[in-house]
C-alpha cells in the first residue's frame, strides 16, 4: 500500500514538475543565447520565474521519493512502475496546457498503462 | 553512429545509476539505526553515501546526453530509443540486485517500451498531417529516474 503511494507520489510530482517546467520555458520564450549578456539574462528570466522554479521542486520531490521507495522496494518493479508517468503527463498537458493529443498518441499511452498492469502484478 | 554512441551511454549510464541508487538505499535501510523503517534521517544518510552520488551523476549523464541527443536527432526517435532502458533496468535489477523477476514483468516492460515508442511516433511530422488532431508537443516525461 506504502509502495503504491510511494510510486504515485513519485508520479505526480514528475508530471506536475514536467509540465510546471513546460508553462515556465513556454512564457520565457526562445532561449537563444549569442552573448555572455543574452545569457545571463536568460538565466536571471528562467530563475526568476515561479513556474520554473516550482517545476524544480516538484521534480526535487520525485527524486527523493524515488530514492525513499527504493529503499525498500525492487527496482525492477519501481522504474517500470514509475513509467505511468508518460499517461499522467499526456494528461496534463491535454487539460492543464491545453495541448491537443491524436489517437495514435492515446493508444501508446494506454499500451504504457497496460505494461505498467502487468509490471504491477505480484 | 554519433547517435546510436550518446543513446546507449545514455540507456547504460541511467541503468547503472538507478542500479547504484537501489543498492545504496538497500544499503542505508538495512543498517541497524535505521530497523524502524523508512524516516526522513535515512535520506540525509544518504546524502552522505557515495554510491547515491555516483548513482545521481550517472543520471545526470543520461539527462545530459538525452539533451545533447535531442538537439540534433528526432524527439520521436530518441525518446523510444532511451525507452528501451526500461528492460535494462529489469535486467541490472535481476542480474545485479538479485531481484526476481516473473515473466509478466518482463512482458509488462515490454509493453511499456512499445507505448512509449506509440507516443513517440505519433508526434512525427508525416503523422500530424495523417492523424487529427494535431500532435501535441510532448516532451517532458521522463526524467532521469524515472523517466527516471
Amino acid at each position: 500500500m506504502l509502495t503504491g503511494i510511494m510510486v504515485l507520489l513519485v508520479v505526480f510530482s514528475n508530471a506536475a514538475g514536467d509540465v510546471y517546467i513546460t508553462r515556465g520555458m513556454k512564457k520565457i520564450g526562445d532561449v537563444s543565447a549569442v552573448s555572455p549578456l543574452d545569457f545571463l539574462n536568460t538565466a536571471k528570466r528562467i530563475l526568476s520565474n515561479r513556474d520554473f522554479l516550482l517545476g524544480v521542486f516538484c521534480l526535487a520531490m520525485s527524486f527523493f521519493s524515488f530514492l525513499a521507495v527504493l529503499s525498500w522496494a525492487d527496482l525492477s518493479f519501481v522504474v517500470p512502475a514509475t513509467s505511468i508517468v508518460y499517461v499522467v503527463t499526456v494528461v496534463g498537458a491535454k487539460f492543464i496546457l491545453k495541448e491537443e493529443i491524436n489517437r495514435m498518441r492515446w493508444a501508446g499511452t494506454m499500451l504504457v498503462c497496460l505494461g505498467v498492469a502487468l509490471v504491477c502484478i505480484p | 553512429m554519433k547517435t546510436a554512441l550518446v543513446i546507449s551511454v545514455a540507456v547504460i549510464a541511467q541503468a547503472v545509476g538507478n542500479t547504484l541508487l537501489s543498492k545504496a538505499m538497500k544499503g542505508i535501510a538495512s543498517l541497524p539505526s535505521h530497523s524502524d523503517g523508512f524516516s526522513l534521517l535515512m535520506l540525509v544518510h544518504a546524502m552522505q553515501d557515495p554510491l547515491i552520488w555516483a548513482g545521481t551523476f550517472l543520471l545526470l549523464v543520461f539527462f545530459a546526453c538525452f539533451l545533447s541527443a535531442l538537439s540534433w536527432a528526432d524527439l520521436s526517435f530518441v525518446l523510444p530509443a532511451t525507452a528501451s532502458g526500461y528492460i535494462l533496468n529489469v535486467f541490472f535489477a535481476n542480474h545485479f540486485l538479485g531481484e526476481p523477476v516473473a515473466m509478466s514483468r518482463w512482458l509488462g516492460s515490454v509493453l511499456i517500451v512499445g507505448g512509449v515508442a506509440l507516443v513517440a511516433w505519433s508526434g512525427r511530422p508525416d503523422r500530424a498531417v495523417a492523424a487529427e488532431p494535431a500532435p501535441a508537443a510532448h516532451e517532458g516525461a521522463g526524467t532521469g529516474e524515472a523517466k527516471c
